[in-house]
């Protein structure tokens, strides 16, 4: 049963894939609900999964001598993050029926949509560290061509280059560590790295931790790579809200969280893992505050809040940062999603532009604050809970320093949520904007999203059991509802971090909402739009990859002579090559 | 001297197979093109047989040979229906103007 639940998350959607393709342009009306229905059944078996899940290998394909074993192992953290990645996906199909009505084109943006589910099931199932790297580079690959849907916009077009470059970074690094361990091992197979990792050579296993920190860097667009996440926004924002805030950027954290028991030991890993987590979270929230773009500010703040997630993992709370994922996979989906609301009624997304939309959009308005609140980490939201868990391991295990700069990063977090709130839903409105209603289909999946921000932190109890169950290499803390809240309400860390988010609104609200905070921040503004350079260092890895290209065109004639020619050359140098041989 | 007949058909293979190549590597013409790749094929014809006769079974060379002539002659058949269309069209055989005909 369970293998065939593990293999329905990813085999449906990418049937639903190859489905919606063979329907094509013509028959555009029925793409949509088809993808409904895919989406729905690959989300129905990954719940049903979730009571299977198990430290045994379900699956185990032969794939030839080359390539190995395909294995699926559906343990504690692979069936959270499939179920993520299904009920999300579903939930972002059902809302992308009212936002993309009308476009052209709709069967090559709903195959790309399910073949990245399928692919994210995928990637967090599989114990194999070569079909990870397959499955990684299939969510690369559907991230860029959905950045890219509208591709008459330039900027569409140059945001999923962007996208695909500095996630293929990352790739190399996984690909270079996941060769390494095969060196050492002499084969893939994730389990037996976690499961003795003092029997590979030091310098190897050191050579690993850093590419997949690389890895994971770029893919959770953590620093020095988190500039391709906001570039990323021109995507269509049921997108934004599946693959860029939910489910293919956690792919990082989900890297670091799996192989956290092997790299542990590497000195000066887990440094460089807080080191990283911390310097993301505190830049990433500036980024947000001066950002006056609806979706830029969403993306900052995803990048901030992955940033707490890795620090977590690098102060060995796997557990706290598992459990963060999950809440923000949920508010954040339903701030993008309510945000793509906005922006499909008012057509911009220039917050400036907005104000006062609340009274002409009341039930966005309450999803959107639910969203806001749970980000913000205001008592009983899921995101309030997760994130104390973070600052309280910080507090206790992690650097001084880590935890001054997080704990900043939480106030501004509140603040920068609150700006946003404001200037988009209150205050008086700036312009007079035309206001679309929200369809149903919007609304059908907004609603899921907000009772699960306000109660899925009731969920801590199977979460923390099932991963302590079947997560033999990690050593996951098991907690249950009253524990949960006895440790919170108990700790002074969540009382001190309470008091930072209050200051900080309170500051918000003496200060003339912000005017006061932006002129302080003025001075600082420029090196902050410009991501601390970190902009231009990988614009510059861009413009290299692109001219390289450009360079490598030449070889691409066209011509038959040439090719022939090439074909010839090959021959003779592989005849002298045998000869020389023999 | 007596002459060995594998020797002799060796000689015809690279004779054919050389012509060929180097009919592709020089022209443009597409006519000429459909020639050279033909004279090509008919090297690799011989080549077969010849192959087979060295392994002891001719009779699957030349059957197979019988299909790949067949087969052969369909191809350069459409060949230069489409190079005939080609010149219909764009007005001209040369492969350069036809590359620039990119979408």
């Amino acid at each position: 049963m369970p293998a065939l639940l593990s293999l329905g998350t990813i085999l449906l959607p990418w049937m639903g894939a190859v489905f919606i393709w063979i329907l094509g342009d013509k028959r555009h009306k029925l793409v949509g609900p088809v993808a409904v229905v895919f989406s729905t059944l690959a989300a129905l078996s990954a719940l049903y999964l979730y009571p299977f899940a198990t430290s045994d290998i379900v699956v185990n394909l032969s794939m030839g001598d080359a390539f190995g074993y395909l294995t699926f192992r559906p343990d504690g953290l692979a069936v959270l993050l499939t179920a993520i990645a299904t009920v999300i996906g579903c939930l972002a199909v059902i809302f992308s029926l009212d936002y993309m009505r009308g476009e052209h084109q709709l069967p090559r943006y709903y195959s790309f949509i399910l073949l990245f589910i399928g692919a994210m099931s995928g990637l967090v199932l599989t114990s194999s560290l070569l079909y990870l790297f397959f499955f990684w580079e299939i969510t690369a690959l559907s991230s860029y061509a959905l950045i890219s849907f509208n591709n008459d916009d330039p900027k569409a077009v140059r945001g999923g280059i962007k996208a695909l470059i500095m996630t293929q970074v990352g790739g190399a690094g996984l690909l270079a560590g996941a060769l390494a361990m095969n060196s050492a091992i002499g084969n893939f197979e994730i389990d037996r790295i976690l499961a003795n990792p003092a029997a590979i050579p030091a310098g190897l296993l050191a050579f690993a931790a850093f590419g997949f920190l690389v890895a994971a860097g770029a893919k959770s667009a953590q620093f020095p790579f988190q500039t391709w996440l906001p570039d990323a926004m021109e995507a269509p924002t049921p997108i934004s809200a599946l693959i860029h805030a939910a489910t293919m950027v956690n792919a990082g954290v989900y890297l670091l969280a799996r192989f956290y028991p092997a790299f542990a030991e590497v000195p000066g890993w887990k440094l460089a893992v807080v080191t990283v987590g911390v310097v993301t979270a505190f830049t990433a929230a500036l980024m947000a505050i001066t950002a006056g773009d609806i979706k830029r500010v969403l993306a900052y703040s995803t990048v901030s809040q992955l940033g707490y997630m890795v620090y977590a993992i690098g102060l060995g709370a796997v557990e706290a940062a598992q459990f963060h994922l999950l809440s923000h996979a949920i508010f954040k989906a339903l701030l993008f999603l309510s945000a793509g609301a906005v922006i499909h009624s008012v057509g911009t997304r220039d917050i400036l532009r907005m104000g006062g939309l609340g009274k002409k959009m009341p039930f966005i308005r309450l999803a959107f604050v639910i969203g806001a609140m749970a980000l913000a980490g205001i008592p009983v939201l899921n995101g309030f809970w997760s994130k104390e868990l973070i600052l309280e391991a910080g507090k206790e295990t992690g650097p001084e320093w880590g935890y001054f700069l997080m704990l900043a990063g939480a106030g501004l977090t509140a603040l920068y949520t609150l700006r946003l709130t404001w200037m988009v839903f209150y205050g008086k409105p700036r312009e007079d904007l035309q206001v679309h209603h929200a369809g149903k289909a919007m609304k059908v999946a907004l609603i899921p999203l907000a009772v699960g921000s306000i109660f899925s932190w009731l969920l801590v109890t199977t979460v923390t059991r099932v991963s302590a169950n079947t997560m033999p290499y990690h050593t996951m803390v098991e907690t249950n509802i009253p524990s949960l809240v006895r440790e919170v309400a108990l700790s002074p860390g969540t009382w001190i971090a309470l008091a930072v988010i209050l200051l900080s609104i309170g500051i918000w609200m003496v200060s003339h909402r912000m005017r006061f905070f932006e002129k302080a921040l003025s001075w600082a503004s420029r090196p902050i739009k410009a991501s601390f350079g970190m902009e231009s260092i990988n614009d510059a890895i861009i413009r290299v990859v692109e001219s390289a290209g450009e360079r490598l065109q030449l070889s691409q004639t066209g011509l038959l002579s040439w090719n022939l020619l090439y074909v010839l050359i090959a021959l003779i140098l592989a005849c002298i090559y045998l000869a020389v041989g023999a | 001297m007596i002459i060995e007949p594998r020797l002799v058909i060796t000689m015809a293979v690279i004779c054919l197979v050389g012509i060929g190549v180097y009919g592709l590597l020089i022209t443009r013409n597409l006519i000429k093109v459909i020639v050279a790749l033909q004279i090509l094929v008919k090297g690799a014809i011989l080549a077969l047989v010849l192959a087979a006769e060295l392994q002891g079974q001719i009779q699957l060379g030349q059957s197979l040979a019988l299909t790949l002539i067949v087969a052969d002659t369909i191809v350069a058949v459409v060949g230069l229906a489409l190079g005939l269309q080609v010149r219909r069209r764009v007005g001209s055989l040369d492969l350069r103007d036809l590359s620039k005909l990119k979408g």
